[in-house]
């Protein structure tokens, strides 16, 4: 009774990983294609200038800078909104703890190459400091939890259900 | 009492001309000032250091270390390319900033050599030979020696006198003093202005991506 009870453990860490991973995904997304101006600027300048920020980091070629700078806003703001909603959820769980081991392994590779560079995760231009890599370390390892819970909570009936029907 | 009163009337003109006077003097000499200092939004330029058209839409400054080999990189891989297509075509107005890091020994030496040529009129050629020969002169510390290998006895004797003069660091300072006002903690970081906008970006940058951010604000225009 206690293992199928909506409240245990591993939905609370699910639930404060969506709500977590899902509210910094949107605003990272949405600040990287406004750049937090009032009037906006033009989309094209955004996306090029989000570019300049993934380009300092040293890793990609030209094609990929332009690749992830032109897609990764747009799919952070639509995997966060996918969080919160909670549809087909383990799949873009999945997607966002790919993303997020991603971005600590770069952030983890400049700092250690002792790159002096803007993180580049929100709108405003953020030193890479180590509290960077601790910032991205914890959000990586939520969002790895996030999915295995939801794995594991998968293969339970759900807590709602009616016995009758779990049991089938 | 009407010689008396003319005296004052008299009086009253010469003041009310001496006072109109002096605030045209002011106004013109601040004016001065201001075109002087002052590029695209862009205080205390100094035009020894600076390249391209006063009018180009677009200002960048580069804050630089002579000695950092990040700089050195930037220098040759998207600097000339941005002088060549950029700044000789009038779209961009390019700042150097010195902004030595305290890091690096031979750094403000460097900036001073720069700053000295630059009043000379040979900022261009000391820039180059500083960076080519980076890993030469940090090794040594014979920055005099480097840049004496592309200036004539006449102009070398000019720099180091400049240099032995002892009052390049303070514009070294006032560059940095304004780096640390855009938050620049690191070289080489370059601030772009357009349209009463700023846009940081610090570390190196690829010419190939620099480009499509340049052309994405031109196309504002």
């Amino acid at each position: 009774m206690m293992q199928s009870s909506p409240f245990n453990f591993r939905r609370a860490v699910i639930w404060v990983g969506r709500l977590v991973l899902g509210g910094i995904f949107i605003y990272a997304g949405y600040a990287k294609l406004t750049m937090g101006m009032h009037p906006h600027p033009p989309l094209g300048v955004a996306l090029s200038f989000f570019a300049l920020q993934v380009d300092s980091y040293q890793i990609l070629p030209s094609w990929g800078v332009k690749f992830v700078a032109n897609t990764l806003p747009f799919a952070e703001v639509g995997l966060g909104l996918l969080l919160l909603i909670g549809w087909r959820f383990r799949i873009w769980a999945t997607l966002v703890s790919l993303i997020m081991l991603g971005f600590f392994a770069a952030v983890v590779r400049s700092y250690a190459m002792g790159l002096q560079i803007n993180c580049g995760c929100f709108a405003n231009p953020e030193p890479l400091t180590i509290k960077t890599v601790f910032r991205d370390g914890l959000l990586a390892a939520l969002a790895v939890v996030m999915t295995i819970f939801a794995f594991m909570e998968a293969r339970k009936p759900h807590p709602w259900a009616t016995p009758e029907k779990a049991s089938s | 009492m009407v010689i008396q009163e003319d005296r004052v009337n008299c009086r009253r003109v010469l003041a009310g001309s001496l006072f109109a006077v002096l605030c045209s003097l002011s106004c013109v000499l601040l004016a001065t000032a201001d075109a002087r200092q002052s590029v695209g939004g862009v205080s205390d330029v100094d035009f020894h250091k600076a390249f391209g058209s006063k009018t180009a839409p677009i200002t960048m400054e580069v804050f630089s270390d002579f000695q950092c080999p990040a700089c050195k990189s930037f220098y040759n891989g998207t600097n000339r390319q941005l002088m060549d297509n950029y700044v000789s075509t009038g779209k961009i107005f390019l700042i150097h900033r010195d902004f030595p890091l305290p890091v690096h020994a031979y750094s403000r030496v460097a900036a001073r050599y720069g700053r000295a040529a630059a009043e000379i009129g040979k900022f261009e050629p000391v820039e180059q030979v500083l960076f080519q020969n980076q890993e030469k002169w940090e090794q040594t510390g014979d920055v005099d020696g480097t840049v004496a290998g592309v200036l004539s006895a006449n102009e070398m004797a000019k720099v180091r006198a400049l240099v032995k003069g002892g009052t390049l660091d303070t514009a070294i300072d006032r560059d940095q003093a304004l780096g640390q006002g855009y938050h620049v903690n690191q070289t080489p970081t370059s601030i772009i202005h357009f349209k009463g906008q700023t846009y940081p970006v610090a570390g190196v940058i690829t010419y190939d991506i620099l480009k499509q951010f340049l052309d994405q604000l031109l196309s504002q225009k």
